[in-house]
């Protein structure tokens, strides 16, 4: 069922190593909308944990829309998308390794954005940071799917890079809230075992749209 | 007879309000080669992404292999071979990187041994390591055509296949046509203007006004029919 994953997967992953354009997009995007909320808030204060989450997720969020989904775009660009379509591999798979791509590149820019927030936040290494690793995970695999989605669909018009975020933002909103209150309480050092709501709330999501673009990527990417 | 691969019945496609292709009938068997003619932008590459499944057709209806192809099992797109204006080529890969990933996913076996093979065969082994931006438009296009014939399809679309090729290259387009053809496959392609390939026995069609119809000599002769007559 997922002939041709391993193939585009490292196919972006290999053409990302050559250019480097999301990493770059994404880390520079991300750093600079920590700055803003550092300077904006401060880094200390007694909500501290609530504003090192809040721009852990803005910056998610903003960059992940505007770099994660380069690999997909180009592929339109370049039209190799349309031999894509013509070969043996399934769309739903297609879906999925570009969904698995994102995901890394998200992957990789929140690795740096956590550093930088540790930082810039005075944030200690310990417990609370493990403990926001699954709660990360999960926020970005959501992200990830809703973006490849929707990237799929703003290609089809022109302009559609600075439609998507006007796309997944409004979409997001239920995991956002989720992600930044669990966010903000596992920082603040409480156990992820308080926070299982707000966790079930990220699956549920993540499993809705996960399967929502599996299944839709067939109609959307089609020419009309 | 051999079996028809593809039929296109009443076939139309419209952009917004304008029509391009109207209700076409046209149909192709293993083994059989049509050439489709027309002027700049009288709708040929469209009829090619249409009769490739790539396009839906606004009306009418497309069988491939005696299916619609959004019925079409995923496997059965191995079947099918198409060449498009764009070259569907990663310009950061090098021309190898290009034809072993293609090789992966049609999943063919011994993809490396695969894609030295192709590049051989289009006279491309010396450009294999250099990027696709590196390469001359001939040499994209001839990659392109390696790209679109890797997996033997039995159903192939090419879309002006003899565009920046230069003599050579035209021969060896012809070399590849002719070998489809001998194994059954069925080669649909399109060009500026009428063309004779020397062995092959040709279907002519005009593209005109989003009509097809079946091309009348009119006793003119092309730069490109003239060179293919020779070959």
């Amino acid at each position: 069922m997922l002939e041709g994953f391993g193939p585009i997967v490292r196919k972006d992953l290999r053409l990302e190593l050559r250019s480097g354009e999301s990493t770059v997009a994404l880390l520079s995007l991300s750093t600079l909308i920590l700055v803003v909320m550092v300077l904006v808030f401060g880094p200390g204060g007694a909500r501290r944990a609530e504003v090192a989450a809040g721009a852990l997720w803005l910056a998610l969020i903003f960059a992940g829309t505007m770099g994660s989904t380069r690999a997909l775009v180009a592929e339109r660009e370049t039209g190799c998308i349309r031999a894509l379509l013509l070969s043996p591999v399934e769309p739903g798979t297609i879906y999925a390794a570009k969904l698995s791509v994102a995901m890394i590149f998200m992957a990789e820019a929140g690795a740096g954005v956590l550093l930088i927030l540790v930082l810039f936040f005075n944030l200690e290494f310990g417990r609370a940071l493990l403990s926001l690793i699954p709660v990360f995970l999960l926020g970005i695999l959501g992200l990830a799917a809703l973006c490849t989605l929707l990237a799929t669909v703003s290609g089809r018009v022109r302009g559609g890079a600075m439609l998507l975020p006007v796309l997944v933002v409004p979409l997001f909103i239920p995991a956002l809230i989720a992600g930044s209150k669990a966010s903000a309480a596992v920082l603040s050092g409480q156990p992820l075992g308080s926070v299982i709501t707000w966790i079930k709330l990220l699956c549920a999501f993540d499993v809705l749209f996960v399967a929502a673009g599996y299944l839709l990527f067939e109609h959307v990417i089609l020419e009309d | 007879m051999a079996d028809v691969l593809l039929q296109a019945q009443r076939v139309a496609k419209f952009f917004g309000d304008r029509p391009v292709l109207h209700a076409l009938d046209f149909s192709a068997r293993g083994g059989e080669a049509a050439v489709i003619v027309g002027r700049n932008g009288v709708g040929k590459s469209t009829l090619i992404r249409v009769l490739c499944g790539l396009a839906r057709p606004s009306a009418g209806r497309l069988l491939l292999f005696g299916r619609e192809p959004t019925t079409l099992a995923a496997p059965e797109f191995r079947r099918i071979g198409v060449l498009l204006h764009q070259t569907l080529l990663y310009p950061n890969l090098s021309a190898r990187e290009n034809l072993e990933f293609y090789s992966r996913i049609f999943g063919i076996v011994d993809c490396a041994a695969h894609a030295l093979r192709w590049l051989e065969r289009v006279g491309l082994s010396r450009a294999a390591e250099q990027p696709v931006t590196a390469l001359s438009r001939g040499m994209e296009q001839r990659l392109a055509i390696a790209r679109a014939m890797l997996a033997d399809p039995d159903l192939i679309l090419l879309d002006e296949p003899f565009a920046a090729l230069d003599a050579d290259g035209a021969a060896l387009v012809t070399a590849l046509i002719r070998e489809a053809l001998a194994r059954s496959a069925a080669v649909i392609f399109t060009a500026h203007s009428p063309l004779e390939i020397m062995g092959v026995d040709l279907g002519l069609f005009k593209l005109e006004g989003g009509a097809l119809s079946p091309f009348k000599e009119d006793g003119r002769r092309g730069p490109l029919r003239s060179l293919l007559r020779r070959l």
